[in-house]
């Protein structure tokens, strides 16, 4: 059966995370993603066979091409001739000292959609500045904002924005294929990480422009809105002293009716029938007893038990689920084997896992699941697909080093 | 009025989101769909979410509001009513694109099933928290609930705090990404096959689509050096990988990273006479590589204490090390490069005017081009007018 992107073309120099996770989702919808990559660049998180550079690279095809040598180049300017899209996450100018930016490349394909997802875009005082997701979180406010106050800055362990970024540039691929189909023309477009990411305290910024107010660190507190209890609270039936071997459960009342509910099921206690907890505003204000209250109630019980006693009451509540929790014991992800082996085994490394495409589509399912690819591994198919060049000179090619 | 200059100039939408798929919305309307968002007579429940403008909540004050419904076309209907179901009726009939919460406003008044049989083209974009089947279908997960039941809070927070869950709608940002997409892809299809089509899109699973730190943690711990385990444990601003932490400096903190070349962070330790042991032959040996690498973190935490955070900042860029000043927001709203690159726009709430974010991408051909904001029902008689209700004044 058909996927929705069945016969786009998109040509992807991106490296890590950001620009591989966009190409990573419209492979899984269809489209042919051509991975370009090269033996001397396939180190450390750009490896093949590292488990970073598996996650991100599925349902691509691999061509090697070490862009530094200028003789790949004749080979790519005729690949970018034939893409749909062409997407790299470099800093600016990268692409154009190959030989393929964007004036050069739309001369003769007017219509590619030519995307670039720089640290900071084209252009600012900024514009030259390394970063990866960290530096993003941390220069957009993220970072200080999520934590807890009057403590040191926390914010997020993993790279947020990474993936909000490639999920950004599969939109904007999206998007430009549609005004294309509209106007007949490509164009470029111009991501900046860094505007993906303050994007994200967008209301917090609109609060401080209109009112002056600089928004803080609540914890699990809501910042503006009134609800409670709203955080995470321990259970019973830790394996170990371990810190990740804690358990946790999320509860999250956002109305005073689920707050009533909750009161029940925690058999009325008498800390919780206290008047100036009827309004969420009372609880607010109350919300180092509220907490030790409930906590108290949750520390005694198993995380799961409190979960689906509080929604079968109508309280909104969830165990706060590890990689363990959810690879082994998530109901849900099971349902879909969300959580996957490929059967087809890496030459490398053995055995591989997906997750899968979190988007259902009922008319063109999107089903496959191809293993990342070593370099090159896919030259002479890509090339015949794409060039129509004969598997004796991609050979040729290989043997004399310019696709490697 | 939505813009009509974007990518995606053209293009009806008719928004029935909720919290869970709303910013999906706002980016397709910030592209220049016209996304008409229905609400009851007495405002859309989100406009009472804060920030409010001047600290009043009184149904059009939101900034919560004016950020996630950005260009959007409101519509005041009452969908119990036999003319305001048949109005909403309408307005699926004019649409490309339907956008859908299970259960959310207006959902229960419209036949979305045959609308597709009489719309072949037509397609509907459904979020719900887990999808429509399992046992936990019909679970209540607000954004704290599903970070958790998704795999996003287990790893954030500190041994001394309790799991946390990212500032704001981080969680619900990124199923509302997935929606974008969804429906984008979906109008892709259309474009070639004239075939529309039902597509669904789980919370549970956009969230745990986008953590590379707990996945493989599980699936590849033993090929990870400092994996201990199938759960990683949260520990503060301590990245998975152990490439990325925030360290206090004088007046601030900063993120400090010894990628993408450690050689460079070490050559300016050496520089600044704070290296210490580093150069030791001991630290060759291979089976040193750990604590050696705890050495060098200890050590560039001593120098960075004593460091201005503003300084120490700069002079890590112009020396391509990728560190990040932990910005509050007031100096996020001051940022230079957002400045330069003109990136915030004007948000007109009411009769206040202030600014704030804009579109994350400069599209050469089809600007983005936030449209104004709107009162409870502003743009209703339009949408009368365009749906052929007769009655439009």
């Amino acid at each position: 059966m058909s996927r929705p992107l069945d016969g786009i073309r998109i040509l992807d120099f991106t490296h890590v995370l950001a620009g591989p996770f966009a190409t990573r989702v419209l492979g899984d919808m269809g489209a042919d993603v051509v991975k370009v990559n090269s033996a001397t660049r396939a180190e450390g998180a750009n490896s093949a066979a590292h488990p970073y550079y598996i996650m991100w690279n599925r349902n691509k095809r691999a061509l090697a091409l070490d862009m530094s040598n200028e003789a790949t180049h004749p080979i790519c300017q005729r690949l970018c001739q034939r893409a749909d899209v062409i997407i790299d996450n470099f800093s600016v100018g990268v692409l154009d000292r190959w030989g393929i930016g964007y004036e050069t490349v739309s001369a003769t394909n007017p219509a590619v959609i030519y995307v670039q997802m720089s640290g900071m875009g084209e252009g600012g005082p900024w514009s030259d500045f390394i970063t990866y997701a960290p530096t993003i979180h941390a220069l957009a406010g993220l970072t200080h904002l999520t934590g807890v106050p009057g403590r040191e800055d926390i914010g997020l362990g993993f790279s947020y924005n990474d993936h909000q970024v490639g999920l950004h540039g599969a939109v904007v691929i999206l998007a430009a294929l549609e005004a294309r189909q509209r106007t007949g023309r490509g164009q470029r477009v111009d991501v900046s990480q860094f505007e993906v990411g303050t994007n994200f305290a967008g209301p917090s910024l609109l609060d401080y422009f209109a009112n002056g107010r600089a928004a803080r660190p609540t914890g699990n507190r809501l910042p503006y809105d009134d609800a409670a209890p709203h955080d995470c609270y321990p259970c019973a039936g830790a394996s170990s002293d371990a810190i990740e071997d804690e358990r946790w459960v999320a509860i999250a009342c956002m109305t005073d009716a689920q707050w009533q509910a909750l009161r029940k099921l925690m058999g009325d206690p008498t800390w919780a029938a206290e008047p100036a907890f009827d309004t969420a505003k009372g609880r607010v204000d109350g919300l180092e007893r509220l907490n030790a209250g409930v906590a108290d109630w949750t520390s005694k019980l198993d995380a799961s038990d409190v979960m689906t006693k509080c929604q079968r009451a109508g309280v909104p509540a969830g165990v706060v689920q590890t990689g363990a929790d959810l690879a082994e014991h998530d109901p849900q992800l099971a349902l879909t084997d969300f959580l996957h082996a490929i059967e087809d085994p890496h030459p490398t490394i053995g055995s591989t896992y997906a997750d899968r495409l979190p988007i259902h589509f009922h008319g063109t399912p999107c089903e496959e699941y191809v293993r990342s690819r070593e370099v090159g591994e896919d030259n002479a198919a890509v090339l015949k697909d794409w060039l129509d060049m004969p598997e004796e000179e991609v050979r040729r090619n290989e043997e004399d080093g310019t696709l490697t | 009025m939505a813009t009509t200059e974007g990518a995606l100039a053209g293009v009806h939408i008719l928004d029935l989101t909720d919290e869970r798929g709303i910013y999906g919305a706002k980016l397709l309307a910030d592209l220049g769909a016209d996304v008409v968002r229905p609400e009851p007579p007495g405002g859309d429940p989100l406009r009472q979410r804060g920030p409010h403008r001047q600290g009043v909540a009184d149904g059009s004050t939101s900034l919560w509001h004016a950020f996630f419904a950005s260009s959007r076309r409101f519509f005041a209907v009452d969908p119990t009513t036999p003319e305001g179901a048949e109005q909403l009726r309408r307005l699926v009939e004019r649409s490309d694109i339907v956008l859908t919460c299970d259960g959310s406003f207006g959902t229960a008044a419209v036949d979305l099933d045959t609308a597709r049989k009489q719309q072949p083209e037509l397609v509907v974009v459904d979020t719900s928290s887990f999808g429509p089947n399992g046992p936990w279908r019909d679970y209540l997960a607000p954004d704290l609930v599903a970070g958790a039941l998704g795999g996003a809070c287990a790893t954030t927070g500190d041994v001394d705090t309790t799991p946390l869950k990212a500032f704001g709608e981080l969680n619900f940002m990124v199923s509302g990404a997935y929606v974008a997409i969804a429906a984008l892809g979906a109008l892709y299809n259309v474009r070639q096959t004239e075939s529309g089509q039902q597509v669904d899109v789980p919370v549970h699973e956009c969230i745990a689509s986008c953590l590379e730190h707990v996945f493989m943690w599980t699936w590849y711990g033993d090929d990870l050096a400092h994996a201990e385990g199938p759960s990683l444990p949260r520990r503060g601003s301590l990245h998975w990988s152990n490439a990325y932490v925030v360290m206090q400096a004088v007046s601030g903190s900063i993120m400090v990273t010894p990628a993408p070349d450690p050689q460079a962070l070490i050559l300016w330790l050496v520089q600044e006479e704070a290296h210490e042991d580093l150069l030791d032959e001991k630290w060759l040996e291979p089976e040193n590589l750990l604590a050696y690498t705890e050495r060098l973190m200890q050590l560039v935490r001593d120098w960075v204490a004593k460091q201005d955070v503003e300084e120490l900042f700069f002079e890590a860029q112009s020396r391509h090390c990728p560190f990040g000043w932990v910005l509050p927001i007031e100096k996020v709203a001051l940022n230079p490069q957002l400045e330069a690159r003109q990136w915030w726009v004007p948000y007109r709430a009411g009769t206040v005017e202030t600014r704030g974010p804009g579109a994350p991408y400069r599209f050469t051909e089809t600007p983005c081009s936030l449209g104004s904001y709107g009162e409870p029902g502003a743009d209703s008689a339009a949408i009368l007018a365009d749906i052929g209700w007769e009655d439009a004044s």
